[in-house]
This record gives C-alpha cells, sequence and structure tokens, in this order.
C-alpha cells in the first residue's frame, strides 16, 4: 500500500497502500495542479520501488524509513519514505524552497508515520479504505503552517 | 552490399563491408527547416503501430503492457544493418528500445541534416556525369557537363553542393537504351570514352531492353518500389543552367547508381531518397539536342503511376545496373578515396613535423586575430569561428571523415581524438564538438573495442552544440547517435535522460518522439520502471496531440492507461480516459470514445460536479453521433445511471388499492413492503397448511409456497408463473453515481415473449418468439400492446448520487413464456439554466440496459464447492398462465384497537374480480382465536353492516337471573375436531363458488387478544380456480392486521372443594353433592389503565363450559346483581359447581360441552351459540405458552389423564392428580361503558378462564408467559418432572373427610356429668383407586394449645381404625365424642392418614386438616 502523499505549497503529501501502490491519503496544497502532483507522485513510485529493492534483503531489518529525495524534478522535490510494511509516505515539495532540511523532512515524515499509525489504530478504519480522518487533516495542515516560511 | 578493399596510409588493407552509395541529383538541395519538418510529421504519422500483430507484451511486476515498441533489434533493418556490418556485435542480446515511426523520424532527419563546414561526411565525394548515347556528340556533352561541375565546384557561386575534396572524382557514363538507340554507335563512343578518360573512369550501361509492350501478366519485380516510397526531401534547383544535360534525377537501387553527378557516402546515412522520376526514362533532358528522343516511358509521369517503375527492365538489366555500381564503386571510388587518405595523410606527417607549439606559436603571430581569449563573450564568437574551406585545421577532419567513411573507424578515431584537441585549442566551439561526437561514434563502432566508450564526449559534444553554438539539429543528431549507442549498451537510464534533456518547447514532434523513447528505456530497465513509463507516455502523448499526431497521442495515451487502470489514481485515470475519448473521437473511433468516456462516468468520480456534467456532456454528444448511423441495428448499452440488478424485484399482480371509506383492502403483498425473512416463512407456514387442509392432509412434495414479490431474498430457481391480463411490475434500482442529475425518459422494458397455449396437453403448441426490442429502439414501446403492454415512464429523475427505484408494468394478454431483458430509456441530463432547455431535450440518446441476475452461488456438491458457481435466476422470466380467478377481500367496520377479550362484529366482502368462477375459499391464520365467522348452526342472514351498530355481537334472552341454564353443545358443531385449533377455516359460498365479478359479504367476528399491546394477525386467504390449472394450483391472498389491545379485566378463578354434607335438601341435590360439588371463586378487577375512555365495567354473566362439571348456582351474598366495576376496582363472585349428571354423561355425551350460563342481569346471553362458543372453542390453551419448551402443570395432567399410564408409579400419580383435576372453563362476560367522541359506547367482550386443578388459582391473563421471558437461559438439560412420586399435596386429596354432627347439643350436666355425642365421620375417596385410611383419634401431645382447647373433650371408644376404600365410596364412621362440660369445642381433631392400596410403601400422608368443626355444648 502506498499510504498517505501530503503536498504543500506546490507540496503533496501522500500515503500509499503496500501491495498496489493506491493512494490511501493525498493532499495536496495548491489545488489547481492536482493532477500534475498524482502524475509526480505516481511515477516517484518506480524510484521508491528501486531504493527499497536495492537497499538489499540483508538490510532490510534495520532498513532506514526515510529513504531521502527520490528525485528533483524542475519544479519539485520528492521525498519517501517506507515503513516496515511498505506503506510509503511521499512529500513533494516546492524545490524553491530552500529551507527545508532534510532533518525537517524527516519529522514530517515522522508525525505523517504517527498520525498513519493513529488511524490504523480506530477500529472502525476499514484497512484500505481511503483516509478520512479528521485528526490526520489537522496534523496535515499543521505541518504545513509549521513551515509557514517556506509556505507561500 | 558492396564488399571492397582498400589500403590505409600504411598499406594495411581495410575492408569495406556493406558499402553504401547514395545518388543525388546535383541540382538537389536540402530543404528549409519548415520543409523538414512537414516531410518528418509525415514520416512519423505516415508510420503507424500495425493492426492486428500480437502486440509485445511486457511484464513488470504486477503489470503486463503491451506496447507497440517491437524491439528484438533483428526486427529493425536499419540498425541490424548498422550492427551485423558495421560492427560485428550481431551476438548482442540487447534489445533497442525504439518504435518504427522513431525510426522513421530519425532516418528522415538524418537525412534532412544540411551539409555544414564543419564537418564532410555529407559532402559529395564524386560525380557522375551521364549522356545519352543519342546525343549527336556525345564526347562534347561529357566535355560541356565536365566544365559545368568544375564551375559549381570551384566558381564560388553556389554553396550547395558541398564538395568533399577539390579534385572530385568524374566518372563519365554513357546510357544506352537498346531498345531504341544504335548499339554500335554507343560502343564506339565508348571505346573514344576508354581512350579519352581511361576505364577506370567512364562506363557504358546499356538498359530497357524490353519494349514497352510488356504483357501485364509478366511479374517483374519492380527495382524501385522500396525506395520510391520514400518521400523526397531533395528538390531540384530551380537554376536551368545546371540542368543542361544531366538528368535530374537522382536515384538509388541497392547500391545501384544511375545517372547521376554527385555520390556521397555516410554510413549513417542509409537511407537516401529517391525522385519519382524513373532512372531509366531522361526525362528532363532540357538539351534541344535531346528532343528527337523517344520518350519510351514517356506516358509514365513522375510520381503519377508509382507501380510502373522499371517495366522496362529486364533482370538482365537489373544486373547490368548491379555491375556498373561495383565497377563504380571498385574501379572509381575506391581507389580515389584511398588516394586522398594518402595525400591528407602527407600533408598531416609533414606538417606535424613542426612542433604543435611552434605551429600554434605561428598562428599567433601570424593569424592572431583568431585566436579568442579566455572570456565568456569571446566564447561565444569562437562558437561561431569558421574556418576557410581549405583550411588546414579542416584538413585533419576531412581525413577522419573519410577513414569514417570507408570505415576504418580506429585510425578516423585517432583522427578524430587529434581534431577535436586542434579545434579545443582554438576554441573553436563548433569544430570540436562535431569531432566528439565522431570519436566518440567511432570508438563505438571499433569492432573489438580496444578502448571504453567516451559517452562523456557525447555528452560534451550536445552541450556545446546545445549551449554554445546554439544548434538543436545537431545537439538532436548527436543525442540520437548518443542515445542509441547507450541503448545498445543497456545503459537505458543514461538515455532516458539524455533523451528528456532532449525534449524542448520548440518542437512538439520531436519532443513527443524523444519522450516515448524514454518512456520504452525506462520500460526497458533491468527492473522495469512502469509507472516512469506511464509518465513518460502520457508527456509524450501531449506532445503528440500539440503536434497534431492525433493516432499517436492516443497510442500513447491507451499504452499509459494500461499502468493507471483500476489501481485508484482516479485523477490521473480520469484525465487519461477523457483524453482518450477525445482524442477517438477525432480519429471517428467513437466506440473507443464511448467506452473511454463511460470509464469516466461509472466510477465513483472525484471530479466536481460541473467537471461532470461537461463530461457527461460530451459523452452524450460522443454517444449520439455514434449511435446515429447504427439506427436500425440493436440499440446501444448505456453505462448510466447504474442498475443494481441482483436488487430488481419482481411483483405479479395488482397494485394495491386504496382504503375506500370503511372498506379497507386486504393488504396482500407489494413492492413498497420489505422482504421480512421470518414473516416469509411465516407465511410459507401458513399456506402449507392451508393446502394440506384443501388437500385432505396431504401436502404435494413439490409444494411451494406462492411468492407474489420475488427479490432477491426470495428463491428464484423455478420459472415464476403470472396470470394473464394480470399486470406483473418490475422493481428495478437506479444508482447515479454522478453529482448530476440524470434524466430518463420513455423508460420501458424490453422483453421476450414466446406463445404457448398451455390449456392443450403436452405443454401447448409453442409459437414463434417475439420481442420488443425494435419497437423499443424506435421509442414505440407500445407497439406491441396487443401481446403485452409496456408501461412507459415518460420521465424519470435520478437526482445527483441518489439511489431511486423505478416500476415498469407489463400486462400480458397471450399465455407463454415472457423474459424481461432490460430497460430501454433516453438518458439525458438537464441544464441548470432554463435558457438550454430546447438544447437539453436534444441532448439525450436511446440505449438500453440489460438486467442480468446472477442466481446464488452454488454450494453443494464438490465441484460446486470448489468452484465459483451460480444457479440461475429466472425472476424476470415468468410463465404466463391462463387466467386464473382473483379474490379481492375487503374488510368494513375493522377495528385497530380492542380491549383484550372484547368482541366486535365487522364484515368482509370477499369479490372475485376475475373473469373465472373462483372455489375452495379458506382462511389460515396466525391467530385462530382472534377471529371467527360464525358456526355452521348459526344464523348466516346477512344484515348490513350498518344495522350492526349498537346491537349486541350476541345472542341474548330475557331471562331474570336464576339457576344456570344448561345447554350441550359438541364442538364439532363449530368446527372443532379433536384437540387442535383449527388453523383454517373454511369460508362458507353460496353454492361453493364465487362467480365472476361477484361479491359476498359475510360477518366476522373479533375477539380482542388476551394479551394487550399490538398485536399483528396474519391472514391468508386460499382459493382455487374451479378447473384445474397445471400451472398454477391456487392462489392466495395475503393480510395483515394491526390489532392494538388494551388492557380490560383480569379474571382469577379458584375452585374449593365443598365440604358442605350431603343429606339436606332436595334428594337430586343430594344426588348431585354425592358425585361431587365445588366452590368456584372469581375474582374479577378492572386493570384497564385509560380511565379517561373507559368508564366501567359491568360484569353480565358468568358461563362455564366444561365435559364434566358445570356452574350451578351463584351463591354470591352480596345482593349486588349488575356488579359494576369502576377503574381498579374489584369483585368477587362464588358460584356453586357441580359435575354434569351422570345420565348425560354417555359416552356420546362425553364428547360435548355443557355450557351453563348465569347470568347476573336481566339478559341472559345465550353462550353456547356463535360467536361466545366460537371464542371458546378457539381460545388457546391459556396456560400453555405458544413457544417454548415449558409444559405446564395443566397441560400435563390433560395429557396425563388422556394416556394410560402404564408404570404403578404412573398409574397412582395419574389417580392421584385425577382427583384433583377439574377440567373447567368459566366464561366471564361483561360489557364496558366507553366514552368515546362524546358518545357512549357499549362494548362487550369475554374473557375465559381454564380451572384445571382444584384449589390452584387460575387467571384470565397468562402471566406465566410473562414470567417465561424472564426464564435464564439453561445450558443443563431441565430436570426429568418430579412427576413420578405424587406430592404430598396432591395426595392429601385422596380423602374427603366429613364430620355430621349436631351444631349445639343441650346436656343437664349437673344431673349428668358426663355428655356423649354421636358424631359420624363422612370419608369419602375422591380417586378412582383403593384406598387405605387410617383414623387416628389421639390428640396430639405436641402442642400445648391444642391440649389446652381441645383436651377438654375425648374421643371414646376405638381411638384408631384401619380402614380400605373402594373407588369413589363413601363411608360413614361413628364416634362418640365425651364432654365434661358445657362450652365450645373443635371436633375437627381426627387425623386421617391415607395412602393408595397399591402403593408399595406405606407413605401415609396427612389428610387435609379439616376446618375447625365447632360445637355447641349447652348446659340445661
Amino acid at each position: 500500500m502506498e499510504i498517505c502523499k501530503v503536498f504543500f505549497h506546490l507540496s503533496v503529501s501522500v500515503i500509499l497502500s503496500p501491495l498496489q501502490n493506491y493512494p490511501l491519503y493525498i493532499r495536496s496544497v495548491p489545488s489547481q495542479s492536482e493532477l500534475k502532483f498524482h502524475y509526480t507522485v505516481h511515477t516517484s513510485l518506480d524510484v521508491v520501488e528501486e531504493k527499497i529493492s536495492t537497499a538489499g534483503k540483508a538490510m532490510a531489518e534495520q532498513r532506514e524509513l526515510y529513504l531521502g529525495l527520490l528525485y528533483p524534478t524542475e519544479d519539485y522535490k520528492v521525498y519517501g519514505y517506507v515503513t516496515n510494511s511498505k506503506v510509503k509516505f511521499v512529500i513533494v515539495v516546492d524545490s524553491s524552497n530552500t529551507s527545508l532540511r532534510d532533518n525537517e523532512i524527516r519529522s514530517m515524515f515522522r508525525k505523517l508515520h504517527n498520525s498513519f499509525t493513529d488511524v490504523m489504530c480506530n477500529p472502525f478504519y476499514n484497512p484500505g479504505d481511503p483516509i478520512q480522518s479528521r485528526a490526520m487533516f489537522t496534523m496535515v495542515s499543521g505541518l504545513k503552517s509549521d513551515k509557514c516560511g517556506w509556505l507561500v | 552490399m558492396l564488399i571492397g578493399h582498400l589500403r590505409d596510409p600504411n598499406n594495411q588493407v581495410v575492408v569495406v563491408k556493406g558499402l553504401r552509395i547514395s545518388v543525388t541529383g546535383v541540382n538537389t538541395r536540402s530543404p528549409n527547416s519548415g520543409e523538414v519538418r512537414k516531410l518528418l510529421s509525415q514520416a512519423v504519422s505516415g508510420c503507424q503501430p500495425p493492426e492486428g500483430l500480437p502486440a509485445n507484451v511486457i511484464t513488470a511486476g504486477d503489470y503486463d503492457l503491451n506496447i507497440s515498441d517491437r524491439s528484438v533489434k533483428a526486427s529493425v533493418p536499419w540498425y541490424s544493418d548498422w550492427k551485423e556490418m558495421l560492427t560485428q556485435l550481431s551476438s548482442s542480446k540487447y534489445y533497442t528500445a525504439t518504435t518504427p515511426w522513431f525510426e522513421a523520424y530519425r532516418e528522415n532527419f538524418l537525412q534532412s541534416m544540411p551539409a555544414s563546414d564543419h564537418e564532410f561526411l555529407n559532402h559529395y565525394l564524386a560525380c557522375m556525369l551521364v549522356v545519352s548515347s543519342r546525343e549527336a556528340v556525345p564526347t562534347e556533352q561529357f566535355l560541356k557537363l565536365s566544365q559545368e561541375q568544375h564551375r559549381i565546384q570551384h566558381s564560388g557561386e553556389y554553396t550547395y553542393p558541398k564538395w568533399f575534396i577539390p579534385n572530385t572524382l568524374k566518372y563519365y557514363v554513357l546510357l544506352h537504351d537498346i531498345s531504341d538507340g544504335d548499339e554500335q554507335r554507343a560502343d564506339s563512343v565508348y571505346e573514344d570514352m576508354k581512350q579519352r578518360y581511361g576505364t577506370q573512369g567512364c562506363y557504358l550501361l546499356k538498359i530497357n531492353s524490353r519494349t514497352g509492350a510488356a504483357g501485364p501478366d509478366e511479374q517483374m519485380p519492380d527495382p524501385w518500389s522500396q525506395y520510391l516510397q520514400k518521400t523526397n526531401i531533395h528538390s531540384p534547383y530551380e537554376e536551368g543552367v545546371l540542368n543542361n544535360v544531366e538528368n535530374n534525377i537522382s536515384s538509388e537501387v541497392d547500391g545501384l547508381d544511375l545517372s547521376d553527378v554527385v555520390s556521397e557516402i555516410h554510413p549513417l546515412k542509409l537511407e537516401q531518397s529517391a525522385d519519382p522520376g524513373f532512372p531509366g526514362n531522361p526525362s528532363k533532358a532540357v538539351n534541344s539536342a535531346d528532343t528527337a528522343r523517344t520518350q519510351k516511358q514517356g506516358s509514365v509521369t513522375p510520381g503519377a503511376a508509382p507501380t510502373a517503375h522499371g517495366a522496362c527492365l529486364t533482370l538482365n538489366d537489373h544486373d547490368r545496373i548491379r555491375q556498373f555500381i561495383q565497377e563504380f564503386t571498385f574501379r572509381g571510388l575506391l581507389p580515389h578515396i584511398e588516394k586522398n587518405i594518402r595525400q591528407l595523410n602527407d600533408q598531416l606527417v609533414s606538417r606535424k613535423g613542426l612542433s604543435r607549439s611552434l605551429f600554434s606559436a605561428t598562428k599567433k603571430w601570424f593569424g592572431g586575430g583568431k585566436v579568442p581569449e579566455k572570456s565568456i563573450a569571446e566564447l561565444k564568437n569562437t562558437a561561431g569561428l569558421l574556418y576557410p574551406p581549405e583550411a588546414p585545421e579542416l584538413q585533419i577532419r576531412k581525413m577522419a571523415d573519410l577513414c569514417f567513411l570507408v570505415q576504418h573507424y580506429e585510425l578516423a578515431y585517432s583522427c578524430y581524438h587529434t581534431a577535436k584537441k586542434d579545434f579545443l585549442s582554438d576554441q573553436a566551439m563548433l569544430y570540436a564538438a562535431g569531432s566528439l561526437e565522431m570519436a566518440a561514434v567511432s570508438a563505438f563502432l571499433q569492432s573489438g573495442a580496444p578502448r571504453p566508450y567516451p559517452a562523456h564526449y557525447m555528452e560534451t559534444a550536445i552541450q556545446t552544440y546545445r549551449d554554445v553554438c546554439k544548434n538543436m539539429v545537431l545537439a538532436e543528431r548527436c543525442a540520437l547517435l548518443s542515445a542509441e549507442v547507450l541503448k545498445s549498451q543497456a545503459k537505458y537510464s543514461d538515455a532516458a535522460t539524455l533523451l528528456i534533456k532532449m525534449t524542448s518547447e520548440d518542437s512538439d514532434l520531436r519532443s513527443a518522439l524523444l519522450l516515448e523513447q524514454a518512456a520504452h528505456c525506462f520500460i526497458n530497465m533491468r527492473s522495469p520502471m512502469v509507472r516512469k513509463f506511464a509518465f513518460h507516455m502520457i508527456l509524450s502523448g501531449h506532445r503528440y496531440s500539440k503536434a497534431g499526431q492525433k493516432r499517436h497521442a492516443l497510442r500513447c495515451y491507451c499504452q499509459a492507461m494500461q499502468v493507471y487502470k483500476g489501481k485508484g489514481w482516479t485523477l490521473a485515470e480520469d484525465h487519461i480516459n477523457f483524453t482518450i475519448g477525445r482524442q477517438s473521437f477525432t480519429l471517428r473511433q467513437p466506440e473507443n470514445a464511448v467506452a473511454a468516456f463511460r470509464h469516466i462516468l461509472i466510477n465513483d468520480s472525484k471530479q466536481t460536479a460541473t467537471q461532470q456534467s461537461a463530461f457527461l456532456r460530451e459523452y452524450l454528444y460522443v454517444y449520439k453521433s455514434l449511435s446515429q448511423p447504427s439506427n436500425e441495428g440493436s440499440l446501444p448499452q448505456l453505462p448510466l445511471p447504474c442498475v443494481h440488478s441482483a436488487q430488481t424485484r419482481v411483483f405479479f399482480g395488482h397494485e394495491p388499492r386504496l382504503a375506500e371509506g370503511e372498506k379497507q383492502a386486504a393488504t396482500h403483498v407489494w413492492l413498497d413492503q420489505e422482504f421480512d425473512q421470518e414473516q416469509a416463512q411465516l407465511w410459507a407456514e401458513l399456506e402449507e397448511q392451508v393446502v394440506a387442509v384443501a388437500n385432505r392432509g396431504s401436502v404435494h412434495i413439490s409444494f411451494q409456497p406462492t411468492q407474489y414479490c420475488l427479490s432477491s431474498h426470495t428463491e428464484n430457481l423455478r420459472y415464476p408463473f403470472a396470470v394473464v391480463e394480470e399486470p406483473m411490475f418490475v422493481e428495478v434500482v437506479f444508482r447515479n453515481p454522478l453529482k448530476v442529475p440524470l434524466v430518463l425518459s420513455d423508460l420501458s422494458l424490453l422483453w421476450k415473449f414466446t406463445t404457448k397455449d398451455f390449456s392443450k396437453p403436452q405443454g401447448g403448441t409453442t409459437g414463434e418468439t417475439i420481442t420488443n426490442e425494435k419497437e423499443a429502439a424506435a421509442g414505440k414501446a407500445t407497439a406491441l400492446n396487443d401481446i403485452i403492454s409496456t408501461e412507459v415512464i415518460p420521465e424519470f429523475t435520478v437526482g445527483l448520487e441518489e439511489t431511486k427505484v423505478a416500476r415498469l408494468k407489463l400486462l400480458p394478454h397471450k399465455t407463454g413464456e415472457l423474459h424481461v431483458l432490460g430497460i430501454v430509456y433516453n438518458l439525458g441530463t438537464r441544464e441548470e439554466d432554463n435558457s438550454a432547455s430546447e438544447a437539453s431535450q436534444l441532448m439525450f440518446v436511446r440505449g438500453r440496459q440489460d438486467l442480468e441476475i446472477q442466481g446464488p452461488r452454488l454450494n453443494v456438491t464438490k465441484e460446486e464447492k470448489t468452484s465459483v458457481r451460480h444457479g440461475p435466476d429466472r425472476r424476470l422470466d415468468p410463465i404466463i398462465t391462463p387466467p386464473m380467478p382473483l379474490l379481492e377481500v375487503f374488510f368494513i367496520n375493522f377495528p385497530t384497537g380492542l380491549l383484550c377479550g372484547e368482541i366486535r362484529k365487522a364484515w368482509v366482502e370477499f369479490v372475485n374480480v376475475s373473469a373465472v368462477p373462483l372455489a375452495g375459499l379458506r382462511v389460515a391464520s396466525t391467530h385462530p382465536e382472534f377471529f371467527t365467522f360464525g358456526s355452521a348452526t348459526a344464523d348466516l342472514t346477512p344484515v348490513t353492516p350498518t344495522a350492526a351498530e349498537h346491537c349486541s355481537a350476541y345472542k341474548t334472552m330475557v331471562t331474570p337471573p336464576s339457576d344456570a341454564a344448561v345447554t350441550l353443545v359438541s364442538p364439532a358443531a363449530f368446527g372443532i375436531t379433536g384437540d387442535n385449533r383449527p388453523t383454517v377455516v373454511e369460508i362458507p359460498l353460496t353454492g361453493g363458488v364465487l362467480g365472476p365479478g361477484e361479491a359476498l359479504q359475510i360477518p366476522l367476528w373479533l375477539r380482542g387478544p388476551d394479551r394487550e399491546g399490538v398485536h399483528e394477525i396474519s391472514f391468508l386467504f386460499y382459493y382455487e380456480g374451479l378447473e384445474k390449472n397445471a400451472k398454477l394450483g391456487h392462489r392466495v391472498l395475503r393480510h395483515k392486521a394491526v390489532i392494538c389491545a388494551s388492557r380490560s379485566l383480569s379474571v382469577r378463578a379458584t375452585a374449593c372443594r365443598s365440604n358442605t354434607l350431603p343429606g339436606r335438601g332436595k334428594r337430586d341435590e343430594r344426588e348431585e353433592e354425592r358425585s361431587g360439588s365445588m366452590l368456584v371463586f372469581v375474582d374479577v378487577e378492572n386493570i384497564n389503565t385509560s380511565e379517561a375512555g373507559v368508564r366501567e365495567f359491568h360484569i353480565v354473566q358468568v358461563s362455564s363450559s366444561s365435559r364434566q362439571w358445570r356452574l350451578h348456582k351463584c351463591i354470591n351474598p352480596a345482593g349486588d346483581k349488575d356488579s359494576k366495576l369502576a377503574s381498579r376496582e374489584r369483585g368477587k363472585l362464588c358460584f356453586r359447581a357441580t359435575r354434569c349428571r351422570t345420565q348425560e354423561a354417555t359416552s356420546d355425551a362425553l364428547e360435548k360441552y355443557t355450557f351453563a350460563d348465569l347470568n347476573l342481569g336481566n339478559e341472559q346471553i345465550v353462550s353456547s351459540t356463535t360467536p361466545c362458543a366460537d371464542f371458546f372453542f378457539r381460545r388457546g390453551p391459556p396456560s400453555e405458552p405458544r413457544k417454548g419448551g415449558v409444559i405446564t402443570v395443566g397441560g400435563l395432567l390433560r395429557r396425563q389423564s388422556l394416556t394410560p399410564a402404564n408404570s404403578t408409579d404412573d398409574s397412582m400419580t395419574s389417580i392421584v392428580r385425577k382427583c384433583s383435576e377439574v377440567e373447567l372453563d368459566i366464561i366471564v362476560l361483561w360489557k364496558a361503558y366507553v366514552v368515546e367522541d362524546n358518545k357512549q359506547l357499549i362494548l362487550e367482550g369475554q374473557l375465559h378462564v381454564a380451572l384445571q386443578t382444584i384449589g390452584k388459582e387460575a387467571c384470565s391473563l397468562s402471566q406465566k408467559e410473562e414470567a417465561q421471558e424472564m426464564v435464564l437461559l439453561k445450558f443443563k438439560p431441565d430436570l426429568p418432572p418430579p412427576a413420578s412420586r405424587p406430592s404430598l399435596e396432591q395426595l392429601s386429596h385422596l380423602i374427603k373427610t366429613c364430620l355430621h354432627y349436631p351444631e349445639s347439643y343441650d346436656h343437664p350436666f349437673p344431673q349428668k356429668s358426663l355428655c356423649m355425642v354421636p358424631v359420624t365421620l363422612t370419608l369419602s375417596n375422591c380417586s378412582l383407586a383403593q384406598v387405605d385410611v387410617i383414623i387416628d383419634l389421639r390428640h396430639k401431645t405436641t402442642s400445648p394449645e391444642s391440649l389446652e382447647v381441645h383436651g377438654s373433650f375425648t374421643w371414646l371408644g376405638q381411638t384408631q381404625y384401619k380402614l380400605q376404600l373402594r373407588p369413589q365410596e363413601v363411608h360413614g364412621l361413628s364416634l362418640k365424642a365425651c364432654f365434661f362440660q358445657a362450652g365450645v369445642y373443635n371436633l375437627g381433631t381426627p387425623r386421617v392418614f391415607a395412602k393408595l392400596a397399591q402403593s408399595g410403601t406405606m407413605c401415609e400422608t396427612s389428610q387435609q386438616s379439616a376446618m375447625p368443626a365447632l360445637i355447641i355444648i349447652n348446659s340445661v
């Protein structure tokens, strides 16, 4: 599943289901170019898969969840994060935004992961369904506002 | 394919293989950029993926992709030639990711490259001078041509064509037309030429040996065809000067050249264009001397008839042409090249003598202006730096190119390398980039690959071309080459990056092609990057569509779709589908367009409403244009709205009528009712009961309950039956997934019908099958209404995201087999604005949707369990049977609320609405105690329903209250047989038949249920036709009544054994008392809660009904005859009951019930008639719960009394029980005064209490049931009922004792101190067995109180008696009591012990302690 992608100003965060790689949660901040983000995120999955497979089976145990920068496009930077259960998180940010450090992205992913875990713990959530959690929404919105600096 | 040899400067032999010679007219030139663009676009669009060929399937992860990349390298001619011929890499197992249109593009692109000054690869090496043998003086012409060529090359007037070397090779060719010209003359001219130019420099080519009259049957291969189909990219010069003698036709035949001026060789430009003009046809001889020439193929105008090319050539001619080219190559061209390489090499070697530094220093001094400063601004200038054509710096490049052309790649590489260094040091960037590019290529092409491929050369070259030189064409060429090289090395990722980098805004076509190639690279990677492939395909598709390549765009989107489909990326999916739809539509593939639009619409779209409505409109538009031509054929399937086939319900019968005034129609079944499994089960059980009764107790094995409403819950394995001339309704569930309302108009059902006449034996004759599909398609759904009337719903709106049902009606007029196929309708949408209302009217399409219902999954056999199989569902395939009667039932004055036990008279009307007589009317009910139609004895003269108001439902007689009036009634008269309550009641019809259209009204008495609350009472009316219908034996009509019962009275009754003495009163009474009498106490309490409604209750009468007992007399002490009970009041009534007379107790009378009425008022209600007795017989066993396993004492008793006991214990028990058993039913009849709407009403009712055991209180309300609801769940089996031993309490009822003594006794104590009073103790055996009795007269000594009270008298004589009493024997025992003083004494001290005689154990039981028997001893 790929579970979540959130796009912030020119950024998206997406959660994707682990096996079929369909989106569980997509949130993009400028909604007008949503389609483009969808394409970008979907394409980034190839890189995610490549990174997972090249990370090697030996390293599978203590693999770092954070995959780092997947690839830069002209306008965006795409970051990836894969949980042990192969839930993929993708964050796309505006590449003009230089204030975002790797650490910040990493903590954003961690927050996203925690929030996702909360959603999964909800007994009323049917695994595989699109996430419609309000907590997730506010969390993602919070991610955004924390970083007012890099948001326009 | 030519294989030649030449020697390099070091005298090494170089093998030249597969040399191709490209021949062009001297007056052709490179087209301008606009033309190139057009040509490229034509080339790409002309090359489409072949249809029908098996596509290349790539499996990548979860994806199976069909891509049109036919990527096996052997299938690609260009590539295979290159690699096999030039690099010997034929063993390569790599695939190229390429597509035919890309190759076409690439070839055309490379060919259209203009010759530039910085490289020589497409400069001309040699010049053929061709003169026809018919020229008057050919040698002169040769001279002229030679001069002309020299002028073109050296005069500087022409920038094109560009020449490789100053002294271009001239090859003189004399062209001779065999069929026409003078051969000897040609030969002589040729001899002349040989002397003049040497044998190596000239050639006589004889062709056209065939006469023009070649038969069409002769199939000659067209040698030019493969070249002619190529588009011509060279256009002839306009300047006439050049065309003096030369034929302007250029062509190339598999390396063969004809009649041309210039040849150039370029291994990377293997394709050469051919003029449409025929090579053997010197069509444009401008020279005047040429006019006399016969134009054999004059009729063959260039391009007009391409198939006619080469028609005059025989196979010999072909060989000659081939020979000519070989001659030219080996004798002329290769030696020429070899010579030039040597010359250039010598020049270079001589120049190398000077040190490089010196050389550059000299340059600095003498031509300093050329050396640029290292500044960026300067760099730009140097990009434009041009060497003069014969500049020494270019010589090495020239040599490199020559070596490259003859495939001496090693030398070429070293030369390019050197040249690169020189150019770089000069900052001549364009030249340097060219050298870098070619160095990389020659390094790649070197066989054996002594050095690694310098990929960075290519990168630098591309960068330089693009950024410094701003020459996109060259950059593109370089990128294409580089990509091919990278692909052949399986460096797909690099290739993709390179290709993507090359995309730019200036050319959509190029970008599209490169993106597509990049996508193919991604999919060809070792771990295929499917998503990147898809994404780049979409990008490519976008660019294609911008470039006007619609077909390619569509193909790209379709291929990308494979990746996105069904993966949850709805936005992307919708986008792709929408684009596919649009492109397909513009490409006139409306089917595909419709399919694509369909996808957008049927999936749960996340698009906005406006977007959806746009989609919908576009879809409708496309659909309309699609369906118009095929108006005659079958209707198209529509995707919207979604039809939930499985939820389709079918109802057979008429729509229910609403209540008409007082008349209330039977509820029956209708589509509004939800399916309820429990209810369905209940109805099925009822129907089974009634069918069993109708068939005299047996139910056919194949009995199936009638189903009027078929849904997914019912079993639909069998074909349902519908009756002709009766409608059927099909309820279809529509769901609109869109945020736009949908409007369906002219909605009707599609059906197929086979007429069959079932009245004939053997299943009848089968008629032809008719269907209304065509009529429905034409919008005339009602056309076949004489067979089956089809209802059309004119407009049906399904709101946004709404689920809605439509009920569609069919009315069959003939018998046969009907199949409902689907629905047909016009699909449209409603415009928001009213102004466009007319347009919206037009915007709809007619189509259908099939109703296909999958049956339930089969799961019986192993095979079915292991596979997924579904059974049939025949819901929609009814069999239309011949006419059947149809009953309608109306209830008149049917109440909704009743008091518990209230009797109400209502009327019921049966109407036969069919044209067939109806018979065998019966009704079954879940609550048979609730209603009665009256007994057979009842007076059925129908009084009109209105007359019944305020009249008592009971039959009454005016009688003063007195002793009980007794009637003997057989239960059979009330339709009761056996112990079971009848659940099925036959309804008497006059003559047993209800004719067509007839109606029958009969009275119906209702009695409020005993328990308060809301009761659902189900009636099932059963009826059949007069003549047996093979298909449909009977029909049923259902009715469900809801009755709200409110509390009325609570009656409790107790029976006590009477201890009165026999011997008093009349003889017959004594007789009665001897046989037994009882006291019956009846407690009546008003427990009605609605104080406002019911004012008071009056107990009007108490009746009894029993087979053995009857109420005899009211012994109420109070004189209150009309006992009134206000709210919460309680009254007590006391009655004496006696056994029925023995003479009546004949065997016949045993089954009869004695009804005894004791009226408290002036009116006697004849309880033995309808309805009182009906309800009595229909009462349920009061204490027996309807469900559950608890058997109460009453039930047990009754059962045990009926079955003879086997074991002694059991028999003992039964004997003991029997003597305390009563079996007396008390009927309390009451009237209630109710105020309703300021009107006083009198309601009547009756309550039943069943007395079963002496001393045990019975109640009209079955409290046990209430208690039972609270019973805990038991997980262990119940203890066996402790019935093996009679309880003490029961045993105590064995013997009835009675003391007979004078109430007061006068005795003169002063005279006689002892007073002896005779007392008779009467013992009566109540049981039917012998009983041993012990009478103990001793006083109990235990109780001090008894001592005190009883101590003052003693019994005289024997203190213990042992007796044995026969069954029912009465025995008198004379005792004497002795008193010492006057006073009041209690004589009831004798203790009586009894035991059954058979009983082995001497279990003595104290009989009931007699009540105090007081005697007064008076002293006189």
